[in-house]
């Protein structure tokens, strides 16, 4: 028993440090979120509490900004899906084994290289006086010069791009877990390959597909940097407009309650996107009982 | 699965001559999604993902007032690292509190991973839901939340160790590395058996020997590559850095994401080099540390992942 309370009081260091730089901090974020701005010159106060900053947080002007950021989050995951997947697929089940390491590797370097600098370089490439812009003029695919930077387009395509190594490494563990034996299973008993696709590998796959919808998803939507390189004054992203509350307008009330909005809207839409899943995988679920059930 | 299992090996992978008839015609389309699609796809996105990188490799050779607008090829913008001392000094901050934090991270993370692994009880739900809590809360939140704690810290109390820079810095960047490191070691040793250690406490080794003797070399892998993914970002950290920084000890994203405002320069661009190199020295070590323990390439790409 002594030796038991020892053990747990390992993690005490962790815990308090967490405690005291983590869930104070952001529970301070929640209780600032209540107060308002009482002048210029101090960026809070909390003697009168109401829901006020998040009225003011949802006016039209910023609401467009929290619509525009579930748009970008929304299409931003979806794509990483639709092109990461088959990626992932091919390097579990496809590819020569002895080669899966580096095409992983492959997958993990863009990751860890350095998130602002990967953004600065699609910056250089979509720059309007940049060379792909050159190229594409010279080639007469585009009249004048591109005009995809500061759009939502620029956004689109930076956060797809800083987020896809995320979507790939969770759909390959997955990929990766529907082992071989198991598909030959299929095929032996008859299943052809598409067959086996959708009913065993993709099936069994699925915690790993919402591993990976989770791990784009989240901070995609906070995503702050993707959006400040590529997007402009067009791409706005809630991530922005907290971090310019804070940082040039100096009013930590309305900052703190767009912070916790956000964090709300994430939950929110995450609850929404698992009931659609739920709602549009009756059927199929449905028909995998029957199926069973016929085959006994 | 039986039937499967006492088939003879080379059964078990029928030619396309005994499918099924019928499904024949069916089961081309397939085949040539997985012989030509599929490759044709994956080389297609790792070109999208190298683009950028190479991008930015290409373009720290020029030599030009702006990153951007290419001019010549020299290597005057590496010179510049060494003689601007801006520059050099932000990676020099960078260097110096990703070490602190990973080391901070590390020691706190390894120690909760232990006790996770070892006295399971009510308690690791709690601290496991915590850490996920930390690894999913977008990084501008944690930022905006302590930025306002730690000059409450440092000016309303008093406590004058909050004003440091580096200090800041480090609380900044450990947070997160924390939750990995816990993640890493807790994995690594809930997967071994807690055998070794009883007999060792059998024979009556103290608490504190059994720790230091056994239980800490069995989770080194995971401590070692814990310690590796931390430094690598802490160097990367921007947004929690660009909020809690104090003027004098600028990090160097912070420094890039201030030089956005002003102008990117060459330089940028030549340091981003010079660190992607470091970068992937540090990931080869850990990939290497990992396979040297017995991880599959899965395991190693969970743990890269980030749990």
């Amino acid at each position: 028993m002594r030796k038991l309370r020892i053990r747990f009081g390992l993690a005490l260091p962790a815990w308090v440090w967490l405690l005291v730089f983590f869930v104070v901090p952001i529970g301070v974020v929640v209780w600032y979120s209540f107060g308002y701005k009482p002048s210029i010159f101090s960026t809070n106060a909390n003697d009168k509490l109401s829901f006020d900053r998040y009225v003011e947080a949802l006016s039209p002007t910023f609401f467009a900004t929290f619509q525009n950021t579930l748009w970008v989050g929304i299409a931003g995951t979806a794509l990483c899906l639709i092109i990461g997947a088959p990626v992932a697929y091919w390097i579990a089940v496809k590819c020569a084994p002895s080669r899966r390491g580096m095409f992983l590797a492959l997958v993990m370097v863009p990751f860890w290289t350095n998130f602002l600098v990967r953004t600065i370089g699609w910056q250089i490439i979509l720059a309007p006086e940049g060379w792909l812009s050159h190229a594409l003029q010279f080639l007469g695919v585009i009249p004048g010069p591109l005009g995809i930077l500061n759009t939502r387009g620029a956004v689109l395509l930076g956060v797809v791009y800083n987020y896809l190594p995320l979507m790939i490494l969770p759909l390959f563990v997955a990929f990766d877990r529907v082992s071989g034996p198991l598909r030959e299973a299929s095929k032996d008993l008859g299943a052809g390959s598409w067959q086996t696709f959708f009913r065993v590998t993709i099936p069994l796959a699925q915690p790993g597909i919402i591993a990976g919808v989770l791990l784009v998803y989240i901070p995609l939507m906070g995503d702050y940097i993707t959006a400040t390189v590529l997007g402009g004054a067009k791409g706005n992203m809630v991530g922005q407009i907290v971090a310019s509350q804070f940082q040039t307008a100096q009013n930590w009330a309305l900052g703190s309650a767009m912070a916790v909005l956000l964090i709300l809207t994430i939950a929110l839409s995450i609850g929404v996107m698992a009931a659609i899943g739920w709602l549009v995988t009756i059927p199929i679920r449905r028909s995998y009982r029957l199926t069973l059930e016929d085959a006994r | 699965m039986t039937v499967v299992a006492e088939r003879p090996a080379e059964q078990a992978d029928p030619s396309p001559s005994t499918t099924r008839a019928g499904s024949g015609r069916r089961a081309k389309a397939p085949r040539n999604v997985s012989r030509w699609l599929l490759p044709l796809w994956a080389t297609l996105v790792f070109v999208f993902l190298f683009l950028p990188i190479a991008v930015v490799i290409v373009y720290s050779f020029n030599v030009g007032r702006l990153l951007i607008s290419w001019d010549h090829f020299g290597f005057d913008s590496f010179a510049a690292i060494v003689t601007k001392p801006a520059v050099r000094d932000a990676v020099l901050v960078s260097l110096r509190t990703g070490l602190i934090a990973a080391v901070l991270a590390t020691a706190l993370g390894t120690l909760a991973g232990i006790a996770m692994a070892r006295t399971p009880g009510k308690w690791v739900p709690w601290f496991l839901g915590l850490l996920l809590l930390i690894s999913v809360t977008p990084e501008i939140v944690d930022a905006v939340a302590l930025l306002p704690w730690v000059v409450f810290l440092g000016q309303d109390l008093g406590l004058s160790i909050f004003n440091d820079g580096t200090v800041r810095l480090v609380i900044g960047q450990s947070l997160f590395s924390i939750a990995i490191v816990s993640y890493i070691v807790r994995a690594r040793l809930v997967g071994l058996d807690a055998k070794l250690e009883e007999a060792s406490a059998d024979l009556y080794a103290k608490p504190f020997t059994t720790f230091a003797k056994v239980t800490l070399p069995l989770a080194m892998p995971a401590v070692l590559a814990g310690f590796l993914l931390s430094f690598t970002l802490g160097l990367d950290n921007t947004i929690v850095s660009a909020f809690v920084q104090v003027s004098g000890t600028t990090p160097w994203p912070v420094y890039v994401l201030s030089a956005l405002r002003s102008g990117l320069r060459p330089e940028i661009a030549a340091v981003s080099t010079i660190m992607l190199v470091l970068t992937l020295g540090a990931l080869a070590l850990v990939a290497l540390v990992l396979k040297k323990a017995g991880d599959s390439a899965a395991d190693i790409a969970r743990t890269m992942a980030g749990g």
